[in-house]
């Protein structure tokens, strides 16, 4: 249906993916693919069917028709607590953490969950290595003074930092954002941004977004969705110069 | 408190040392609870008593575990305890097993209880969890009640003594309050050791994860309905000694021990004393059963006190009492 | 079969629905509470068993049996007015134990409140006049005060069924048990709504309870059994969903009562095992939503 071919390459490609709530169709029949490398961005206006897509690539749910295909094997149906051990991560729209530990116990529980999870003898505070680990990712999003705050007292741009530093933790290959500076100042969003580009340079990233300027100057492509279907995709002047795109999406107000 | 502010520096010395005091605590708290009830029953009005807040505060401990630490709210294990208490009692009485082999039956049977039931209400999540829970226990009350034969049904099973026990160095009778107090403490010492290396676990941040947020702990990897369903049968062995030892106690095992009434005095037991707080059940048992036995003296109604007691806490004081003072002085 | 057994299944078919009809009104009672506040009301056997006490209260007061059944849900359904406004109303927020952990206290308070005044005793609740004896359906005799059970639970069901599709404040009702916040945004009141339904809960549980007094005796303990025989039709029905307590109310009846005819020694284990076979099932229940949950 369109120009996308399931070619070997392609690191994660969603097969005519529909997805329907009762009698509202959120996604009909998209057919998208994320090559290896690249952080491609899904954009699209309010009710789009961006955040459905991004819930059922991370395996929230699965799609009512269709596949996700990962590294060539099908994922569809996967429980959702087996996506970090293939090397998936991703980050909520909403934050969240876990409020009343330290911000290092946030990042270490991710981290111990690819390694013990069913431990219940030896001591936790002999995971040393994995205190250290939690310790650098914090530093690496930018929360180097704030390893032993409570989660809860972070400030929100904070917080979705370490939303990250919790999804690098189990070095994903392929890391899935869903609306990561949604909330955060100004500023704030400056750095998030830098954060991405950075950790884009080493692994596959897919960002879902609602602020189509935002992403325009750092993403390698974008993916177009209105009213659950795929409009457009494309790199960041095709899309730019896509009329339809400026029809549904651009000219509906200035984002 | 102080209105006169030049004080503030020496409170904060004295607070600073207060806070020093409940850290040291903390961190050795499986010393403190035993160095506690190792001199506990020359405090309490009658050794009986004491025993009684030795098992609850086990039954609690055990709740705990899913209520505090995980997060999930249970009104089912009374069925544990019960069947921690009749695997022991029938055992004893049906088949003269020895005490160590009767004690062990009665766990591995609560644990099985709990495996099951677990299975079948893990899937149900939050507030249904409650109500499955206290259903699937009631279930296994009335099938022990039909079960008279075995069970002795409503009148429960009587004959579980023990009396002497030899243990080639020390011989001593149950009888003596005092060595029946810390042949249960030998017991719940152990079970207290293996809870809180349990707790400092991997698998106990993992339980809190669940606790703090489902959905996340589930996007880092972890398998929340396994790990819940691990959780609960370690939470019913608990609560099952805790049963086997009551009914050496109490040389009988009444029916009562497996009504839902019982896992609700667990869960105000562990809202009394603290929920998620390591020494908050053992807290909430020792003012529930002393509070019981102070009011059953002055009114037999003693059941609209412990009701109108617990609403008050739910309603303002949700830490409970170890809960409250440990904010206190953190702050 | 034959016709004599025959006979005897039609008539035990009838006692079963009966018996089922106060799982109804118990069951709709706490899945309508449950389907707007989120409360799972551990005090609704204690309010069962509070019902049952006013009616024999006001019954003792003026002898007559209508007035009782029309009194019980009102005094009932205002204490059920007091308890949301005060006692559970603020612990919205703070986490979906908390009022039930707080009902459960409520309930053991009210038992022990009504031990004081009434004693541990049962108090006799005798069957109306006008609706003692039997009636000849064809295949037996039933008793007439049953058919009544059966018939004021038809009646009071369908009324309340008018009321929420029905009505405009039944709308809101079904928005509310939706999405809070969309009732908050078109200007209406949601905790009156709340406070409301509450009433109407706990209300129809008083009802319910009086209803069964002529049938079952009245002791302060009444509503302990009954709190669980409630919990596990709603489990098996879904929670929040009003279809789903009346066919699971009237299915476990059955269940109990086609039991107790033919295995009796069964007859209090037959509603757990049906209750387990739906969670293995379908968890969520019968008819509920999937949501609820994992």
């Amino acid at each position: 249906m369109n120009s996308i071919s399931a070619s070997a390459s392609d690191f994660l490609r969603a097969e005519h993916v529909t997805m329907r709530y009762g009698g509202f169709t959120a996604l009909s029949d998209v057919s998208v693919s994320f090559p290896k490398g690249q952080l491609t961005a899904i954009i699209g206006p309010n009710g789009a069917g961006k955040g459905t897509l991004f819930n059922v690539l991370s395996g929230a749910f699965p799609p009512s028709e269709g596949k996700v295909i990962y590294e060539g094997a099908d994922i569809t149906g996967t429980p959702q607590h087996k996506f970090a051990r293939l090397g998936i991560a991703k980050s909520f729209q909403i934050t969240n953490v876990f409020p009343q530990l330290s911000a290092q116990e946030n990042v270490r529980i991710a981290i111990q969950a690819l390694s013990c999870r069913y431990d219940i003898w030896s001591p936790r505070s002999g995971l040393k290595a994995m205190q250290e680990q939690a310790a650098q990712l914090l530093d690496m999003v930018g929360l180097t003074d704030h390893h032993h705050r409570l989660a809860a007292n972070l400030a929100h741009g904070e917080q979705r930092s370490l939303e990250i530093a919790m999804a690098l933790a189990c070095d994903p290959r392929l890391l899935l954002l869903d609306e990561p500076t949604a909330g955060m100042s100004p500023e704030e969003t400056v750095v998030m941004m830098d954060l991405i580009t950075q950790l884009a340079s080493e692994r596959t990233v897919i960002l879902v977004e609602h602020k189509m300027k935002l992403v325009m100057g750092i993403c390698n492509r974008l993916i177009v969705l209105h009213h659950g279907e795929f409009l457009a995709e494309g790199t960041p002047d095709d899309i730019r110069n896509n009329d339809e795109v400026r029809r549904v999406y651009l000219g509906q107000g200035n984002h | 408190m102080s209105e006169i502010p030049m004080n503030t520096g020496e409170m904060q010395v004295s607070g600073r040392r207060l806070s020093d005091l409940v850290k040291l605590v903390a961190r050795h708290r499986v010393i403190a609870v035993l160095a506690f009830m190792s001199v506990f029953p020359f405090i309490m009005p009658y050794e009986a008593l004491a025993v009684n807040i030795l098992i609850y505060g086990l039954f609690a401990l055990g709740f705990n575990m899913v209520f505090g630490y995980m997060g999930v709210l249970s009104f089912g294990h009374a069925a544990f305890f019960g069947m921690g208490s009749y695997g022991t009692g029938i055992a004893i009485v049906h088949f003269g097993a020895p005490w160590p082999v009767a004690i062990g039956l009665g766990v591995v049977v609560a644990g099985i209880t709990a495996m099951i039931m677990g299975a079948m209400a893990i899937r149900s999540r939050g507030i249904y969890f409650a109500m499955v829970t206290l259903a699937l226990a009631q279930c296994v009350y009335y099938l022990i009640y039909q079960m008279s034969d075995w069970s002795g049904g409503e009148d429960g099973l009587t004959g579980v003594t023990i009396g002497e026990i030899d243990l080639g160095v020390v011989s001593f009778n149950l009888l003596d309050p005092t060595a029946k107090y810390y042949f249960m403490f030998t017991f719940v010492a152990l079970a207290v050791f293996i809870f809180s290396r349990i707790l400092a676990s991997p698998f106990g941040a993992v339980l809190e994860a669940i606790r703090e947020n489902e959905n996340r702990a589930r996007a880092c990897g972890y398998n929340v309905q396994l790990t819940k369903w691990i959780t609960f049968v370690i939470s019913g062995l608990f609560c099952g000694l805790a049963g086997a030892l009551n009914a050496i106690h109490l040389s009988v095992v009444p029916i009562e021990s497996l009504h839902y009434h019982l896992s609700g005095q667990a869960v105000m037991m562990a809202l009394l004393g603290g929920m998620g707080t390591f020494f908050g059940p053992f807290v909430g048992a020792m003012a529930f059963l002393l509070l019981e036995d102070v009011i059953t003296l002055i009114t037999i109604h003693w059941q609209l006190f412990l009701g109108i007691t617990f609403m008050i806490f739910v309603l303002f004081f949700p830490k409970g009492i170890w809960g409250s003072i440990l904010h206190w002085v953190s702050r | 079969m034959d016709g004599i057994t025959l006979n005897l299944f039609a008539l035990q078919l009838f006692t079963g629905l009966a018996l089922g009809s106060v799982f109804v009104l118990l069951a709709v009672g706490l899945s309508l509470i449950f389907g707007l506040l989120t409360v799972v009301n551990f005090a609704h056997g204690a309010f069962y068993m509070v019902g049952a006490y006013v009616g024999v209260f006001v019954l003792g007061l003026t002898g007559n049996f209508w007035f009782t059944l029309a009194a019980v849900p009102v005094v009932v359904g205002s204490m059920g007015v007091v308890v949301e406004r005060y006692l559970v109303r603020p612990l919205y927020g703070r986490g979906i134990d908390y009022p039930l952990l707080l009902t459960f206290g409520l309930g053991m308070a009210l038992v022990e409140v009504v031990r004081i005044v009434y004693g541990l005793e049962g108090v006799p609740f005798d069957t109306p006049k006008e609706l003692r004896g039997a009636v000849d359906l064809g295949f037996g005799f039933f008793p007439l005060y049953r058919l009544f059970l059966i018939g004021i639970t038809t009646v009071l069901v369908m009324v309340l069924w008018l009321f929420i599709e029905k009505t405009s404040y039944g709308l809101v009702i079904r928005a509310g048990a939706r999405d809070p916040e969309i009732v908050r945004v078109l200007g209406i009141d949601i905790s009156k709504v709340w406070l409301i339904v509450f009433a109407i809960g706990t209300g129809v549980a008083g009802l319910a309870g009086v209803l069964s007094a002529p049938m079952r005796s009245v002791i302060p303990d009444m509503g302990s059994t009954v709190l669980v025989e409630a919990f596990v039709v709603t489990v098996v029905g879904g929670m929040g969903s009003l279809v789903g307590a009346v066919v699971a109310g009237l299915l476990v009846g059955v269940v109990v009562s086609m039991t107790s005819l033919f295995w009796p020694s069964l007859t209090d284990l037959s509603m757990f095992a049906l209750m387990a076979a739906v969670l293995l099932v379908r968890p969520q229940g019968l008819f509920g939503k999937k949501g609820l949950m994992g």
